[in-house]
């Protein structure tokens, strides 16, 4: 128990800690593709701040490495960029969406904040939901390594609650069915489709369920209002 | 005549003449004095195994009515450490009944009685258990 | 950490840059006048110049602000938010650390509003410290306790009795010299800023972010720095302290006795933390003019070293071979026997690297009593053709504080980093603050900043010099070059072909600059007593000492490898004396035990010729005397007394000798730079120029164990090690 105590605490920690998958040692280099991608970041900022790529390159290499990133290719990152590997740590610690431990194929991500836990069914079902369905806990990943659930907070879709996200994509009005739904297409392989669910009746966006109340004629043109003498 | 007998010189000098004789003859008299600066006779309460013998004549004034006279190995080098713990008790009044009487308590554990060294080579002496500050440079051996 | 960086950029232009000319100066100062700001300090008037902060400002007015994350050498953070005062017209209080001031602004440092923030603030830093003054090696100089008394709040609010936690951070190991316990960290990051700006090693950094945030290496792994010891200063917390230093002594039991650091020719002020009689500590003291407030780790940490391996008694080589101990008499009566039986030219001295001025000056007024002229430092140096009877020959002329004004610096031979740390880290601050330009001859080392390696031979220097090499013109060009020749390099084999080649170079970047004083010559000594002995007319190649003719050979605390027994004749007699038992112990048939720099008043001087003193702390160990004092009493068994008999006399021969002795702290300029220069216009060394430029400190592990204190010390080797061990 203090054992798996210490070891949790260990996969949380700030400080990087050498394992088999995930030391200094580890491979990591970009694909010629990403390579070519992380140029063009570069070349978006003026020479000599191309620290300014870090976020985006860092990305890069998440999204390349099934989604986690080792320290290998924090100090990959640092050397393609001429920054000090320290300054790499920084950032890659200071973000929340840089995931340091191996993840599953799917990072779930499930949002508690208080207008998802209040808007439509609440978070706290749908949560209920998916630790049933996969029958892990928060910070766990399935035995099979293909979810990874994480409890976050704002994930900016309030309007939409509640919702989980899941690697890129939004599921968003969610109720109880919708997330079986989404979870036994994501299990049987199939990929189901982002967006508002079956809680607001499958709206297109965010608008209100009961059609505009406001903005319903269109816009004017322009000229509209102006003198007529300019 | 009775009166002189007890009281008088003569009975000073019967009495000078029973210590002479309590102390072995004129000459170890003279001896015991020298080494002693007094000349007294008494009861022989005890013996310890050191060889002190302890004395008691209650003629004497309280404080000099229990004497020792140390055992003739130490000749003139006698010192009061000499006189072990039991009977030490005694002859200092913390009690009447000497170890003759009642022997002391007895147990594996307890040590001889050690007269004090100080003065000798094997006086104590003590040392400190603390790391010198300084470490001295020990030369190495001539390299041949 | 944006926000520090914006802000150290931010400091960086309103820095006031150094001025380039007099005239220019003038004109500036005129500018600056009108330029000035008024501000209202508690109702008092201050007249600052634009860009000053309002702490700065505040500090001219005499009153001192409470601050954790500001400090001068540093750039600002403004995140600790001890700092924050009441501006009149401003909503909320600022940050004085990182405001500028400006026009008519009215701070009150004592109003309500500003006493209210600072308790909020040291409450919300109280709340996750522990607990543990009573333990913590900082307690007694400890910012934190200091300002919690001097601005914290009167009553505590903190009710968790249960001990549900604290906030907890686990330590980090970061090398075997600091100690840090960072659970008491309060995140002021001036480690982190001092890693990164003054040491140039980007190995701190902070991590993670709000309550989980961390200040660490995130990877396991060695801060290793030359400097690193001076983040224990920094932290204004006891979470980075001294690792030998841990649970030793308090603050308040040592007694604080200033001196000079003899580890490298620098001369770093220090302060000794003495206690009974031993030497706890070393912490830098503020001199602008050399080390600003830094010293290096040798000089911080090889004080353990002082304790071990010393020589306490006078040893005797017995006929069997072996040094056995002896009391004075028989040691002096020996030695003098030899020496008189030596006679006159055949005693020769060699003095090491530590020794100091006085008993440099008695042992060559010893010599020269005894008839022999045979007087050399330890030095490989072949011939002894080097210019060294002008003293710009062998010092650093312009000063280390000129590296402020240069604006290009070529670096000839040696490892400045390592040879001279707070040189370096000075140079480092002009290249981020001046642009300054560096360049370097030699074998390539990491100086920490970036820094354009010219080549590694003598024909770079050459080339250089006919202005054929593709980086001529830009040395050239520049307005007020330095050329810093190490004096490594000036002893060395190629010693004298370097020392001509670079005086010729500095002679024409020099005649630009003919005008205004400015000296382009300068060398680096590496050993704290080369300066004063070079004054005082020691010879600069040991080799006139080494001959089969020497009888009897002196050793003033000589250890480098350069004495060799093999070297001398088999008859010949080694007296030894000093204060370790070293390479020169090792081989001497005479030991005399002598007192180490902190063991004694004594002088010495500087790379720049700068001469200082360092102050008795301790008492030198066992029969051990001061140096000066054996040779004085050796000199009268011999019959020929030396004419001092106390220290004031002693110094009053070193001022006869040289006047460069006279004044203490001050910088004695050197006269005839110019007659040295053209000297080497007549010199016509030639020799072979592909020869590489040797260097024996190539990175740290070099570093730590250089002289005979620092190879005695424990730390010293465990630095080496972990160094060693770090990949």
């Amino acid at each position: 128990m203090i054992r798996k105590l210490i070891l949790a605490a260990a996969e949380n920690s700030i400080q990087h800690r050498d394992s088999p998958e995930n030391n200094s040692n580890t491979k990591f280099e970009f694909t010629p593709e990403n390579l070519k991608r992380a140029e063009t970041i570069i070349s978006n900022y003026p020479k000599g701040h191309e620290a300014a790529a870090c976020l985006p390159l860092l990305d890069l290499a998440q999204r390349q490495n099934d989604n986690w990133l080792p320290i290998s290719a924090m100090n990959y990152v640092a050397k393609l960029l001429g920054m000090a590997n320290m300054r790499v740590y920084e950032v890659a610690t200071f973000y929340t969406m840089y995931n340091r431990q191996p993840v599953g194929k799917y990072h779930v991500q499930i949002c508690t904040t208080t207008p998802c836990m209040l808007g439509g069914v609440g978070s706290d079902v749908i949560m209920e939901t998916i630790q049933k369905k996969l029958k892990i806990k928060p910070g766990e990943t399935t035995p099979d390594n293909m979810f990874t659930l994480s409890e976050v907070e704002c994930l900016g879709a309030c309007v939409n609650a509640p919702m989980i996200q899941v690697n890129d994509d939004y599921y968003e009005d969610l109720t109880v069915e919708d997330t079986n739904k989404v979870f036994d297409d994501l299990i049987a392989g199939r990929k189901p489709k982002p967006g508002p669910m079956s809680g607001q009746n499958h709206r297109f966006s965010c608008e209100p369920k009961g059609g505009l109340t406001s903005l319903t004629s269109p816009p004017t043109g322009p000229g509209f209002g102006v003198r007529s003498d300019l | 005549m009775a009166k002189i007998a007890t009281e008088g010189i003569l009975a000073k000098l019967k009495k000078v003449k029973d210590i002479v004789k309590f102390n072995g003859g004129v000459w170890n008299s003279i001896v015991t004095l020298y080494r002693t600066d007094e000349l007294k006779q008494g009861e022989l309460v005890g013996e310890d195994k050191y060889g002190n013998k302890y004395y008691r004549n209650d003629e004497h004034i309280m404080g000099r009515n229990k004497w020792v006279v140390y055992s003739d190995k130490v000749g003139m080098n006698y010192d009061g450490s000499q006189v072990p713990a039991e009977w030490h008790r005694w002859l200092s009044d913390m009690t009447d009944t000497p170890p003759t009487v009642k022997p002391p308590l007895q147990h594996r554990w307890m040590i001889d009685h050690i007269e004090n060294k100080t003065g000798t080579q094997q006086r104590y002496v003590p040392y400190s258990t603390t790391r010198a500050k300084i470490q001295s440079w020990q030369p190495p051996a001539p390299s041949k | 950490m944006l926000g520090y960086r914006f802000l150290s950029k931010l400091k960086h232009v309103l820095r006031p840059r150094p001025t380039p000319s007099v005239g220019f100066a003038r004109s500036q100062e005129a500018q600056a006048v009108a330029n000035k700001l008024e501000v209202f300090i508690d109702d008092q008037k201050v007249v600052v110049d634009p860009g000053t902060t309002v702490l700065q400002a505040c500090a001219m007015a005499g009153v001192e602000i409470p601050r954790f994350c500001y400090h001068d050498r540093l750039s600002v953070a403004g995140n600790c938010r001890m700092c924050l005062v009441e501006v009149e017209k401003s909503p909320k209080p600022v940050a004085s650390c990182a405001m500028p001031v400006m026009n008519g602004m009215r701070v009150k440092t004592d109003s309500p509003v500003s006493r209210k923030a600072r308790e909020g603030v040291m409450e919300f830093l109280l709340v996750n410290h522990p607990l543990d003054c009573p333990i913590c090696d900082q307690g007694g100089e400890c910012d934190l306790q200091d300002q919690s008394m001097a601005f914290g709040g009167d009553k505590s609010r903190f009710v968790d009795n249960e001990y549900t936690g604290k906030r907890a951070v686990e330590d980090k190991d970061i090398g075997p010299l600091v100690k840090t316990i960072m659970t008491r960290c309060i995140q002021c990051t001036r480690c982190v800023r001092f890693a990164s700006e003054v040491a140039g090693v980007e190995d701190l950094g902070t991590t993670g972010r709000g309550n989980d945030m961390q200040i660490g290496t995130y990877v396991e792994k060695l801060f290793a720095s030359e400097l690193s010891g001076n983040v224990i200063d920094l932290c204004p917390v006891g979470a980075l302290t001294g690792k030998p230093y841990a649970f030793t002594s308090r603050p308040w039991e040592l007694r604080r006795v200033e001196s000079i650091d003899v580890m490298d020719a620098c001369g770093s002020n220090i302060t000794i933390g003495m206690r009974s009689g031993e030497v706890m500590r070393i912490v830098p003291r503020v001199n602008e003019e050399i080390n600003e407030e830094w010293i290096c780790d040798k000089a911080r940490f090889a004080i353990d070293g002082l304790s071990v391996q010393r020589l306490t008694s006078p040893m005797v080589k017995s006929p069997e071979g072996y040094l056995e101990n002896c009391d004075w008499e028989d040691a002096l009566f020996c030695a003098a026997e030899k020496i008189t039986r030596a006679g006159a030219g055949n005693v020769a001295a060699v003095a090491g690297s530590l020794v100091d001025a006085e008993s440099l000056v008695a042992l060559r007024d010893f010599l020269h009593r005894l008839g022999s002229e045979t007087l050399t430092v330890n030095s490989e140096h072949p011939s002894d053709h080097l210019v060294n009877d002008l003293r710009a020959s062998y010092i650093f002329n312009s000063g280390i504080v000129s590296v402020e004004d240069a604006d290009h610096v070529l670096f000839i031979g040696g490892n400045p980093r390592l040879d001279a740390p707070v040189l370096n880290a000075r140079v480092r601050k002009c290249w981020i603050h001046n642009e300054l330009e560096v360049s370097l001859i030699g074998q390539d080392v990491d100086l920490t900043y970036h820094h354009n390696h010219l080549g590694e031979t003598l024909s770079t220097l050459e080339q250089l010099l006919d202005g054929s090499h593709a980086f001529a013109k830009t040395m050239y060009a520049a307005k007020r070059p330095l050329i810093i020749v190490n004096g490594k390099i000036l002893c060395g084999e190629n010693g004298s072909r370097v020392q001509d080649l670079a005086l010729k170079l500095a002679n024409k970047l020099s005649q630009q600059h003919a005008e205004d004083g400015w000296n382009v010559y300068n060398v680096l000594q590496t050993e704290a007593s080369r300066v004063a002995a070079l004054d005082l007319g020691y010879k600069s190649s040991s080799k006139s000492a080494l001959t089969k003719q020497t009888k009897v050979l002196y050793l003033l605390g000589a250890d480098d490898e350069v004495i060799n027994r093999a070297d001398l004749a088999d008859d010949c007699f080694i007296i030894y004396q000093g204060h370790h038992g070293d390479r020169g112990a090792a081989i001497a048939d005479l030991v005399l035990p002598g007192a180490c720099y902190t063991e004694k008043n004594a002088t010495y001087v500087n790379t720049e010729g700068r001469a200082q003193q360092t102050r008795q702390a301790a008492t030198p160990p066992g029969l051990a005397r001061e140096d000066w004092k054996i040779i004085r009493a050796l000199s009268e068994i011999c019959g020929v007394t030396l004419p001092y008999s106390s220290l004031s006399t002693a110094r009053q021969r070193l001022c006869e000798v040289s006047p460069s002795f006279s004044r203490y702290g001050d910088q004695e300029e050197a006269l005839f730079f110019q007659q040295v220069v053209s000297l080497s216009e007549d010199s016509s060394e030639s020799g072979a120029t592909n020869e590489k430029l040797t260097n024996d400190m190539k990175d740290l592990s070099h570093f730590y164990m250089t002289n005979s204190i620092s190879r005695a010390s424990r730390t010293m080797a465990k630095c080496v090690q972990a160094f060693k061990d770090k990949d």
